[in-house]
């Protein structure tokens, strides 16, 4: 039994320290990534007086570059590309935490999808596994059952296939980073056969997830604790306008925060040329939706 | 609680300590703390089913010591279907009740009737079907005098609880296993370093293998109307994999657990996708639940004696028992009837004892012949799995007919290097421990340490970065 044991705490010992080599993967990996904004967020090199919240709605159709030069707020986009509203909530208290807290947020809403589950929308594990080097990614990762608690200890319980990769990940050219986070899509489809869409579908209730209206309801708290205005974005489609989605939406949203609607009247959001398809704009279009808003935030 | 678990990681080692440290002078003590180490393993799961293992254990064990009181033969019958009508009533309320009655509802829609439904919202149990079958034989064994019953009933308790094997098996006989809990265990070092290599490898497969196999196999099958036939095999074959990894690696720690306990467990897997024909296959998968079903149904009912179709009705009673035990679904039921069908031929040709030998033995390699015929018996094995997979009867069939479209010929959607290569890493360590127990059994065993511990090290680095998303094993709903 003494040989067992002995055996079986030096093969331990020998294990932990040898998987401690594992850092230097660990270390490595957010060096490839081209998309460095959750990491500067913990680093607090975010600290601005507005940015932009959403999915790939928020990111492409809103230009923060032009808001700053329109307003003279100092501005930022931090949107991102398929990400639910959990994941939004998770980027506002990470904002919150290592940076001070800006002066107006811009939450691109996505019309009707933003409370129930579609494949297109998740929470974006795949921009916090690079990140696994940092406690606070990896306790969020722990919290979300994506790791085991036993991450704490061991280098290698951090890991995924993903960190092995050497070549450095480049941005697409579809729609690349502009110096303030926002991706403007550059380049059109091949063939455009965009037709706008005269009807609306049914909005449900039923297919909300409570945990997604929770952390809405978490968006709209943190922003008042910390004395944030919040202004919640309608982006144009190209198709007629969801109202039923618009009146639930108002239903849930705190008297003090404003809305911005598109103005279904401007002829350019029924042209198929400032579109890239049926919810994200092309550049020319987000350059005239950025301009509605950045009038807005100086009315306002 | 599950293998792969923290919870499990942090157990393991607490009763470890205690078995050995604390009750090893004194037996009963010893078995009892195994007993209640077991009830909090199962209980972490659903305390509530608790009641119900000790309900069905005391029941077995008053009819055994019934039994060796009793002399009329009449009377031994009575106990003996008491033990039987009480455990497979516990299994068929909670396995099959709600199927029998849509199964009814269903014949009956047939001639016009309509009948309201009344199912049940029943949650099954886990490891029943394991834990029935286990006390089944001992009242089996005690009835036919093959076994003297316990008069202990903490063995007794232990014997059936046993948390290594209990949910998911292998599904232990008493005559191999009761005695084991009257003995004092002795640690034995080279036992329990022997458990844990098997542990290890277990790990490996279940969360390096089946868990990898099982999301893809999972996204193939689950959207089967979306793929190309080539893919649509793919997909089978990775459930094979899935399922083989799944299983044998649950074995595999269960085995290797109770070596550190000073137990004995017989092997429930011997290297199954190396069978030459169909009969070797299930010589060879799952042994332990095939060898029960030969002990106590087949042979009863005659075996392969008699006239040919007494041979046919036994093999396809065998078959289609065993695929139903595997679930209260159509589909396991299909899966032994294409079993059976594999085997008949066989056994009516008398081949179906040909291959009692390992393959290639004392060879690095098969032989062209041995090839082909493990390849074929693989490819029938696959073939049945996707009924064993399949939601219903009719998915099978459409993912079958879909198979056999052109886009067989076409390269598969789905295809994952990575996973390719450890499979294929994973079927060349098998083949090389193909006659041991388990193929890591000696593996590295006589590099120099420095060697064999960095082996190791590296298969823990794989579980660790290369684990799935994380599976229940699939032998739980069984």
């Amino acid at each position: 039994m003494k040989k067992f044991l002995l055996n079986s705490a030096l093969f331990i010992v020998l294990f932990f320290i040898a998987e401690k080599g594992m850092y230097y993967f660990l270390q490595k990996a957010p060096d490839r990534e081209y998309d460095k904004r959750l990491e500067h967020l913990i680093n607090g090199e975010m600290n601005k007086d507005l940015f932009v919240f959403g999915s790939s709605r928020g990111g492409g159709n809103i230009l923060a570059e032009q808001i700053e030069k329109e307003t003279g707020y100092s501005s930022y986009n931090l949107s991102y590309q398929g990400a639910n509203i959990i994941y939004q909530n998770f980027i506002l208290k990470t904002l919150l935490k290592y940076n001070n807290a800006p002066k107006k947020i811009i939450m691109v809403i996505d019309n009707p999808q933003e409370f129930t589950k579609v494949p297109t929308l998740n929470f974006r594990y795949d921009r916090l596994y690079p990140l696994s080097k940092y406690n606070y990614i990896n306790n969020e990762l722990i919290a979300q059952n994506e790791r085991s608690i036993i991450s704490k200890l061991f280098c290698l319980a951090r890991i995924n296939t993903s960190n092995f990769k050497t070549e450095t990940i480049n941005p697409p050219s579809l729609n690349p980073f502009e110096s303030c986070g926002s991706r403007p899509v550059i380049r059109k489809k091949p063939t455009n056969d965009l037709i706008f869409i005269n009807h609306s579908t049914d909005y449900s209730i039923l297919d909300e997830l409570p945990e997604y209206i929770a952390a809405f309801k978490n968006i709209q708290a943190l922003c008042k604790a910390n004395h944030i205005q919040l202004i919640f974005v309608f982006s144009p489609n190209f198709h007629v306008f969801n109202y039923e989605f618009k009146n639930r939406f108002e239903g849930l949203m705190l008297s003090e925060n404003k809305i911005i609607v598109y103005d279904r009247l401007n002829p350019i959001y029924k042209n198929k040329d400032f579109f890239y398809d049926e919810s994200h704009l092309m550049k020319n279009g987000a350059e005239v939706f950025t301009s509605e808003i950045s009038g807005f935030i100086n009315k306002n | 609680m599950l293998f792969n678990s923290i919870d499990f990681a942090v157990f393991l080692p607490i009763v470890f300590i205690l078995y050995w440290f604390v009750t090893q002078s004194n037996l009963k003590i010893q078995n009892a703390l195994l007993v209640i180490s077991s009830y909090i393993f199962y209980g972490w799961w659903d305390y509530r089913f608790l009641v119900l293992i000790i309900f069905s254990s005391l029941v077995d064990y008053y009819i055994g010591v019934k039994l060796l009181k009793e002399e009329n033969q009449r009377h031994r019958k009575y106990l003996l279907w008491l033990s039987i009508i009480v455990n497979l009533g516990f299994l068929g309320f909670f396995k099959y009740y709600n199927f029998f009655v849509d199964n009814f509802i269903e014949a009956f829609s047939l001639f016009g009737s309509k009948i309201q439904p009344n199912t049940l919202n029943i949650i099954l149990p886990v490891g029943i079907s394991f834990y029935t079958f286990q006390t089944l034989s001992y009242t089996m064994d005690v009835y036919k005098r093959k076994l003297e019953p316990t008069q202990d009933i903490i063995s007794f308790l232990a014997f059936v609880s046993f948390f290594p094997q209990l949910v998911a098996g292998p599904i232990e006989r008493a005559t191999n296993l009761l005695p084991q809990f009257y003995k004092k265990r002795e640690f034995h070092y080279s036992k329990a370093v022997d458990g844990c290599r098997q542990i290890l490898w277990g790990l490996f497969k279940k969360m390096v293998i089946a868990d990898n196999c099982a999301e893809f196999a999972n996204l193939i099958f689950n959207n089967s109307d979306n793929y190309s036939g080539s893919t649509l095999v793919i997909g089978a074959i990775f459930f094979a994999f899935q399922i083989y990894g799944d299983f044998s690696g649950y074995s595999d720690i269960a085995i290797g657990t109770s070596r550190l306990f000073g137990f004995n467990l017989k092997q429930n897997f011997a290297s199954p996708y190396f069978s030459r024909d169909i009969a070797e296959f299930w010589r060879r998968w799952h042994i332990s639940l095939s060898t029960w079903f030969r002990d106590y149904l087949y042979i009863p009912l005659g075996g392969s004696h008699g006239g040919t179709w007494k041979k046919v009705r036994n093999i396809f009673t065998i078959f289609l028992v065993s695929g139903f035990w595997h679930g209260a679904n159509w589909t396991f039921i299909a899966w032994g009837f294409l079993n059976a069908l594999y085997f008949l031929p066989l056994l009516l040709a008398k081949k179906n004892r040909i291959n009692l030998n390992d393959i290639a033995e004392s060879r690095y390699l098969p032989t062209l012949k041995e090839l082909f015929s493990i390849l074929i018996t693989f490819g029938l094995t696959v073939f049945a799995w996707i009924f064993f997979r399949a939601e219903s009867i009719t998915h099978a069939f459409d993912f079958i007919i879909r198979i056999f479209e052109k886009s067989l010929f076409k390269l598969p959607i789905v295809r994952p290097t990575y996973l390719i290569i450890f499979i294929l890493v994973f079927i060349l360590i098998e083949w090389s421990g193909r006659t041991q127990k388990y193929a890591l059994q000696t593996l590295f065993f006589n590099k120099p340490k420095v060697l064999r511990w960095g082996f190791y090290m590296l298969l823990i680095a794989c579980i660790f970065v290369l684990s799935g998303s994380e599976q229940e094993f699939i032998y739980f709903q069984f």
